[in-house]
């Protein structure tokens, strides 16, 4: 009796583990707590923080790429389209898997992993 | 349609379409204490009827496609149609799939798409913060 008392006081004391992102719960209005969080005037909780080497979306220096396309060759997902004139390549958000074999076969390190992963959208990429 | 037509809690039901069981897992983990998404009133019911919001993850394999448009058709309106991940959204590593009919906004409209293969269980909150900013939006114009 006496152990679940203190067990009960313990918990009563205890943050809860959950992570409150974005916020404890549903704001009045979404639109206007969006607009605050955009310009600076409302804070939203933190994600969970992510692991060391996540690999998120990928960044794309398109200057630095020579348009070699192993990239595409290798990509398990179609990512890649090839522009002809320019001889560089585009990047498709939407269809990507988030391997990382580009990154690691690009010869000019063109691709990089990002820690982005906040992605959702109205409309495919 | 607009969050006053539905004024109450967002309930969703859950359609596998194909996927490869990786979405589905997050899905279930933004349920867990550690994200905890009930805490905004939604969470999963067992039918459609029940439902305000799809959830479809997956590529639409020629199986699933009559299903769907069910699933679609028994979900009372008004309603909101999210895919979770990149399968669903575009083929994605199924994209040259013999068995692919979709992705799935070929068969159902598509409110939010969430990027992801697989999404973790933020990305999935994220996608349902537009889903109310969209109702929100609709609801203003009227
Ligand atoms: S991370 Fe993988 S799926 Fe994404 S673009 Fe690179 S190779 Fe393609
Ligand atoms: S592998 Fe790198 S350099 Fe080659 S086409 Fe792709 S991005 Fe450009
Ligand atoms: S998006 Fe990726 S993780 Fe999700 S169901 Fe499709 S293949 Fe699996």
């Amino acid at each position: 009796m006496f152990e679940m008392a203190k067990e009960l006081l313990k918990q009563l004391f205890r943050k809860p583990f959950t992570n409150r992102f974005p916020s404890k719960h549903v704001p009045k209005s979404t639109t206007k707590l969006l607009k605050n969080v955009k310009e600076g005037m409302a804070k939203v909780n933190r994600p969970v923080p992510i692991p060391e080497g996540f690999r998120g979306k990928i960044a794309y220096d398109k200057e630095k790429c020579i348009g070699c396309k192993l990239c595409i060759k290798v990509c398990p997902a179609n990512c890649y389209d090839f522009l002809e004139k320019e001889r560089k390549v585009k990047y498709h958000l939407s269809r990507c898997t988030f391997c990382a074999q580009c990154v690691d076969v690009c010869p000019v390190n063109a691709l990089t992993s990002t820690k982005e992963f906040l992605l959702s959208d109205y409309k495919t990429h | 349609m607009s969050l006053k037509d539905l004024n109450r809690s967002l309930w969703v039901f859950h359609v596998n379409s194909g996927s490869c069981n990786g979405c589905d897992i997050e899905i279930v983990a933004t349920l867990t204490p550690r994200y905890d998404i009930e805490r905004f009133g939604m969470k999963l019911v067992g039918t459609p009827r029940h439902a305000d919001v799809l959830l479809v993850t997956g590529p639409v394999t020629r199986d699933m496609e009559k299903k769907l448009r069910r699933v679609f058709d028994q979900t009372p309106d008004p309603k909101v149609v999210m895919v979770i991940g990149n399968c669903g959204s575009t083929g994605g590593v199924f994209y040259e799939s013999y068995n692919l009919v979709g992705p799935v906004d070929r068969i159902i409209p598509v409110d939010v798409y969430v990027a992801g293969c697989p999404p973790r269980p933020e990305a999935i909150i994220e996608g349902v913060v537009k889903v109310w900013a969209k109702l929100e939006k609709r609801g203003e114009k009227k």
